[in-house]
């Protein structure tokens, strides 16, 4: 019994705890079940209505509960540990140096001067939350400042106003050392100042340095907290009036404390739930601190004389140094040691392999492309597919649905094998549905491989003869999306491109005949006038391919590295630099507005059948009549290769997320950077509208199902009006211009969702919370009770 | 002295600058960087030294009402005053008497546990949790506790008197149970211990004499610890004290008149413990 109390357990907890703490402040945003934005919406359930605050341990989904306004506590509190505790070290590691440094160098002067000890003093004398909070309250409540940019400023102002007590402590235990005696006798042998502080003295203090800064950190996450509990949160105060609230933006933890300090007459979990964490997070480095205490303490202290009640019950423990050198032979303590780094860097590793994004709709299939295309000169193609389908849902899959080839004549299928096992498919117009046989349907992962031939369409006939350009459209077959129990497949509308897709791979090897080449979705394309190659691609969610016989083309660097390329077969040199300038503009103020290009090439092909906007190509339709018209569209289709092509969403249900927000886009880019008056810029979406009341339609919503749809106006125009009036009229709660806010909206919503996908739900999630409106101010122009 | 007065100096001007700091720092909205203007500080410390100089501590502002700061500054000076003097002396007193006398006791031990893990737990948590407490106390007894109405007398100021103690005591407690166990290794003490003095004896002449200059020296901290809880303690339990002047309003001289107030109340409860140590060696030691 007495051998257990002498386990210096502070030590042992601390250090795993600690460990614990640093693991959820790395991988704490993989593993949060929710995105910041999500919120639990009111539902019945078995008769019981589920409506926030969720109290902890009442639904699974939501572990700790939500707050009053439905978003996750887990999800928060993971988000936000990491501000916490890497701002605490942080200003720690910065005033930790600075006051041991100069704190030592002074206390070696023979004599301090009086005023640095009366500086001491004095600064001693005011609460240093309370001079942060000066600095702060100016600062803090605009959310006009960036939270880095606050979460920097709080880290330099904190060291800076604790540095001084940092030296003054230093400079005391320095002045204690320098009495000794040994460094009397360095001092006789002609040691220097350096040498003395940092061969003698430093060494001497290395342990108490060691608990000290521990021991900082919880003192720093004491001012933070401090802080928050009169509404000053690190990373910026968001101010609500009518009721007045404050809310964190980091979501940093002390923040959540001090957010929810309102809670202590009702819903107390909101406001105890943080606390605990909090306190776990100051426990373990208090734990820790005292346990290396206890350690260095029963190592070097002298036992008493009298009975005083605060004994260690540790037994010193000597250096072995006789072992030294022996690295294979490890103490209990280095084994235990060991294990507890492999945990973390085996727990690390599973979460971020099996890390699922929690951003966006969840993704229930993936696909993998590893395709190959061969044509001879009469136009004529043989193609193999392999697919690789991995079923991330729960379910099991009785079929597989790929999308029928198309756009191209006479394609035929050779056969398809899945798992290398020939199988039963059911060709419709629009899918081949592929039959699982009964013991594969619970694999995660399926290998399709596929070989057919097509030929050149009928409008490729002019591409053997004369050249020119010719897009090979459904010339591979796409795995179609599984979502919520089913193959998402949605009709067939004349002209709109309803394939369903979601981000996936490809590796594609082509083989053409002499003198074609091709432009594609790759980041890089083989240079003209190669017409063979391997090509590669990840997170694309189609992987377009265009023909090109002797063209026209411009290309040109833009912004940030992107290659543009422009291809013409019209010999219009004006029209082609113009529209390469255009688009290289337009190019520009995305790049500068909304984010980088998600690719790194962008073709644009000119007089093409119809207008469209695929993973890094852009085909223009010939409108030479109108170029106000065919600008807005170029421009528009560039908005696309961000908002559609690095943002998947549903084609069929949720048309409009990809055509109104270019359209939006499009419109701020005339806007902005060509200072357009509003009327001007949203030119095209209010005529579209005027359209629509011209011609009596009665109105409907955006996201209706295409089939449903009477007018386009409907999914493009009324988004893009809808979306610039709940700016401009809600502006003010993020920034003081309205066009910054606009591009700010584009910018953050395109951050959130890059590579992952947004429905209807989602992006009233989004929105709502970013502009701090209820679901029902979306209900004139969307159906908010839409199904995913 | 040449030391106090430079230290009087420093303080005066560091609360002066405190006080100005919102004034000096602004947010430049079209770069949206922070932006240091220093153009009004002459100004208005200017305005405030004027006002001292003709014996009024000026105005502030009360929701639409200006009222001058003189007329109201005597009910919330006593307060904090006194909440502070209680409640720092009170757990001076507690952590030495817990720390050193009665601390070889079995059945202090357990306090002593106690007193540890709670020194573990920053002060801010530690007053929420107590706030809680009281209100869920209520809601299971129906007997109140605290009170957050800011006439309720002593049913308003008894708690934050009792948090305003807890971290003195604590942090005191710490550090003078190292020290106990330091200075009971030291040679002085054995030799007592050899000549057959009893503990108490010892504790009393040898180790609390010893212990005192250190008791000293974080006196200080001790106090700016306090002082800290303070304000937070009266912002949330809604006690009329001085932070009113510091939190609700923006203006230089209410912040300023505020700091120097809570300058003054710390130096008060400084000589109150120093007057309070010498009454107990005058009594206990009888030096």
């Amino acid at each position: 019994m007495n051998k257990l109390l002498r386990i210096n357990f502070p030590l042992y907890i601390g250090v795993f705890f600690v460990a614990i703490l640093l693991f959820v402040c790395i991988f704490g945003p993989m593993l949060a079940p929710h995105s910041l934005t999500t919120t639990l919406e009111v539902e019945y359930k078995d008769g019981k209505v589920v409506a926030p605050p969720l109290t902890p341990f009442e639904s699974l989904d939501y572990p700790l509960g939500t707050d009053k306004w439905g978003y996750d506590l887990l999800s928060m509190i993971l988000n936000g540990l990491r501000y916490t505790v890497f701002i605490a070290v942080a200003v720690t590691i910065i005033k930790m140096l600075f006051g041991t440094i100069i704190g030592m160098y002074i206390g070696t002067w023979r004599k301090v001067p009086s005023f640095i000890v009366a500086f001491e003093n004095a600064w001693s004398y005011v609460p240093l939350f309370l001079i942060l909070y000066f600095f702060l309250t100016p600062i803090n409540y605009a959310t006009l400042l960036e939270p880095n940019t606050l979460v920097a400023s709080f880290i330099i102002i904190a060291s800076m106003i604790s540095i001084p007590s940092i030296v003054s402590s230093i400079r005391q235990k320095t002045g204690e050392i320098k009495q000794l005696a040994y460094i009397e006798a360095a001092k006789t042998l002609g040691a220097k100042r350096n040498r003395l502080i940092w061969n003698h003295i430093f060494p001497q203090l290395k342990e108490s340095l060691l608990v000290m800064f521990i021991l900082e950190i919880v003192y720093v996450i004491t001012i933070m907290g401090q802080l928050a509990l009169v509404n000053i949160f690190i990373g910026g105060t968001i101010v609500r009036y009518d009721p007045l609230i404050y809310l964190s933006v980091t979501k940093e933890l002390s923040g959540l404390v001090g957010q929810a300090r309102g809670n202590v007459y009702g819903n107390t979990h909101i406001l105890i739930v943080p606390l605990i964490i909090l306190l776990f997070t100051t426990i373990a480095f208090s734990m820790l601190a005292s346990g290396l205490k206890n350690k260095f303490q029963s190592d070097y202290q002298r036992t008493p004389w009298i009975k005083t009640g605060h004994e260690p019950k540790m037994y010193p423990k000597r250096k072995q140094y006789d072992n030294a050198g022996k690295f294979y032979q490890l103490s209990p303590n280095q084994l235990a040691f060991l294990a507890l780094s492999i945990t973390f860097v085996a727990a690390g590793c599973y979460v971020y392999f099996t890390n699922e994004s929690n951003i966006g709709v969840k993704q229930e299939s993936h696909a993998t492309y590893d395709l190959s295309l061969d044509m001879n000169n009469s136009g004529a193609f043989t193609a193999s597919g392999d697919l690789e389908i991995k079923n991330l849902s729960n379910d099991d899959w009785d079929s597989i649905v790929l999308y029928q080839l198309k756009g191209i004549s006479g394609a035929e299928i050779d056969r398809i094998t899945i798992n290398k096992k020939e199988v039963d498919y059911v060709v419709s117009e629009e899918t081949i549905k592929i039959k699982l046989p009964e013991e594969m349907k619970s694999k995660g992962k399926h290998q399709i491989s596929m070989s057919y031939s097509f030929n050149l369409p009928e409008e490729g006939k002019t591409l053997l003869a004369e050249g020119g350009t010719l897009r090979l459209t459904e010339w591979y077959p796409k795995a179609a999306v599984y979502q919520a129990g089913e193959w998402k497949i949605g009709e067939e509308i004349e002209g709109i491109n309803t394939h369903y897709t979601n981000f996936s791979d490809f590796g594609i090897s082509y083989q053409l005949p002499e003198g074609y080449s091709i432009a594609s979705s790759a980041d890089k394309d083989a240079a003209s006038g190669q017409s063979s190659g391997n090509l590669k691609m990840k997170d694309v969610r189609e992987f377009s391919i265009v023909l090109l016989k002797d063209m026209e083309v411009i290309e040109k660097q833009a912004r940030e590295g992107v290659g543009l390329r422009l291809f013409s077969g019209s010999g219009d040199e004006d029209h082609l630099e113009r529209t390469w300038q255009l688009a290289n503009r337009a190019l520009q103020f995305f790049q500068e507005e909304v984010g980088e290009y998600p690719f790194k090439q962008l073709d644009i092909i000119l007089d093409q059948p119809s207008t469209q906007s695929y993973p890094g190509i852009i085909t223009m339709a010939v409108n030479k009549e109108d170029d106000k018209a065919f600008d807005y569209e170029l421009v528009q289709m560039i908005a696309q290769q961000y908002f559609k092509a690095a943002i998947a969403s549903d084609p069929y249900n949720h048309a409009w997320i990809s055509e109104g927000m270019s359209a939006f886009a499009a419109s701020l880019y005339l806007k902005i950077a060509e200072n357009q008056s509003e009327s001007q810029a949203f030119a095209v979406p209010i005529a579209q509208m005027k359209k629509i009341e011209i011609e009596g339609l009665r109105s409907q919503r955006a996201n209706v199902p295409l089939d449903e749809l009477i007018d386009i106006g409907f999914i493009s125009g009324q988004p893009a009006l809808q979306i610039n009036q709940m700016v401009n009229e809600h502006f003010h709660l993020q920034g003081y211009e309205v066009n910054e806010v606009s591009s700010k909206y584009l910018a953050d919503f395109y951050k959130q969702y890059q590579f992952s996908e947004v429905d209807t739900k989602e992006y009233i999630q989004f929105t709502s919370s970013y502009f701090s409106v209820p679901r029902g101010s979306f209900n004139n122009w969307l159906s908010t009770k839409a199904s995913r | 002295m040449a030391r106090f007065v430079q230290q009087m100096v420093i303080i005066f001007f560091l609360i002066i600058f405190l006080a100005a700091l919102p004034i000096m720092i602004t947010i430049n909205p079209e770069e949206n960087s922070i932006e240091w203007t220093f153009q009004y500080v002459p100004e208005a410390i200017g305005n405030f030294i004027i006002q001292l100089s003709q014996g009024s501590l000026g105005t502030y502002q009360v929701g639409y009402q200006e009222r001058p700061i003189a007329d109201d500054i005597g009910d919330n000076f006593m307060t904090s005053l006194t909440i502070m003097i209680v409640g720092v002396n009170a757990g001076l007193i507690l952590s030495l008497i817990f720390g050193i006398f009665i601390s070889r006791f079995r059945m202090t031990k357990v306090f002593n546990f106690v007193m540890n893990i709670l020194s573990a737990i920053p002060d801010f948590i530690l007053i929420v949790f107590a706030m809680l407490f009281a209100i869920k106390f209520y809601k299971w007894t129906g007997i109140r506790i605290i009170s957050l109405r800011p006439d309720a007398g002593a049913m308003n100021t008894w708690f934050p008197t009792m948090l305003i103690g807890m971290a003195p005591a604590l942090y005191m407690f710490k550090l003078i149970s190292v020290k106990y166990y330091q200075t009971g290794g030291e040679d002085y003490i054995r030799t007592a211990v050899a000549k057959g003095m009893k503990l108490n004896y010892i504790n009393f002449h040898h180790v609390f004499k010893n212990i005192e200059p250190f008791i000293h020296a974080e006196l200080v901290k001790v106090i700016s610890l306090a002082i800290g809880n303070l304000f937070i303690i009266e912002y949330i339990l809604n006690v009329q004290g001085i932070t009113k002047f510091i939190f609700q309003s923006f203006e230089v001289q209410a912040m300023a008149v505020g700091l120097f107030a809570m300058l003054l109340i710390s130096f008060i409860v400084y000589v109150s413990v120093r007057i309070l140590f010498y009454l107990f060696k005058r009594g206990f030691i009888h030096e």
